[in-house]
């Protein structure tokens, strides 16, 4: 029988609320980024019988037309459900040590609240003011952070 | 129509190689709990056409019979599969300094090497 090779498997689905705000700049080349991180929150049962809440934050990253939607869209405190991969991300503190964390490089967010920052401006009056036309709903191609010839939109 | 509430979804699967021997510890408590470390590679080509390996370092915490298990039948370069749950842990260290670490919590670890003895896969 032919030998077996490792899966390449690396996927994470979580959905969560932003804590902040998302942080959206450009590289030097021009290519938006987006960073923000997730509160996710687990309710189980203690040994004792009480319901407890623990809160896991994960930092999540985003980049091409899905760091503009991120920017256009989101706010601390949306739920959003988020589908990407597994990275490291190193960096130097002031004094010079090394610091490395997990995040999650997402290719697929989905806004998970019907109103949204640039489609509901707080004193709109009322005039049979719609949805948001299209569902603010993003899936880059490529993974390689290059090509975002082919999206939807 | 009712109203939807948020659901809560963690959920993580990746498939590595363990970087070094696991590590078994007890709680005070007398529970299992054993660490390992796992690289897990991904290929691809870049603009210039080279085929390129980017590494992810993951650790992943399992408990109880899953760390006996892992702790008996894996070792450094043992192939696995994880599926779990990400947490995050934080404290401050001695100089005040505020730090937090992100790990998986597995609830199942699939065992991809043929071992005598070995079980193929263990379930919390």
């Amino acid at each position: 029988m032919p030998e077996l090779k490792l899966a390449n498997l690396n996927r994470a689905f979580l959905i969560g609320r932003l804590t902040k705000d998302p942080d959206v700049r450009q590289t030097t080349n021009g290519t938006p980024v987006a960073n923000f991180s997730i509160a996710i929150n687990r309710r189980f049962r203690s040994p004792t019988g009480e319901i407890k809440e623990e809160t896991t934050y994960v930092g999540i990253v985003a980049w091409q037309k899905l760091a503009d939607l991120c920017r256009q869209y989101l706010a601390k405190g949306r739920a959003v459900l988020v589908e990407g991969k597994l990275q490291n991300r190193s960096w130097e503190t002031e004094d010079g040590q090394k610091r490395s964390t997990l995040e999650v490089r997402a290719d697929r967010i989905e806004f998970l609240e019907r109103e949204y920052r640039a489609e509901a401006p707080p004193h709109q009056p009322e005039t049979g003011v719609a949805a948001p036309a299209a569902e603010p709903y993003a899936e880059p191609a490529a993974d390689n952070g290059k090509s975002d010839d082919d999206l939807p939109f | 129509m009712a109203e939807l509430r948020i659901p809560t979804i963690n959920r993580v699967i990746i498939a590595g190689r363990l970087t070094r021997d696991p590590e078994l510890r007890y709680t005070p408590g007398g529970k299992a709990v054993c660490t390992v470390s796992l690289a897990v590679n991904r290929r691809y080509k870049d603009a210039s056409g080279q085929w390129q390996d980017d590494t992810t370092y993951i650790n992943v915490v399992c408990w109880m019979k899953t760390a006996e298990l892992v702790n008996r039948y894996l070792h450094k370069g043992s192939p696995v599969l994880v599926e779990g749950r990400l947490e995050s842990r934080s404290w401050e260290t001695e100089a005040g300094q505020k730090r937090s670490v992100i790990e998986i919590r597995a609830d199942r670890i699939g065992f991809l090497e043929k071992a005598p003895g070995g079980e193929a896969e263990v379930d919390e």
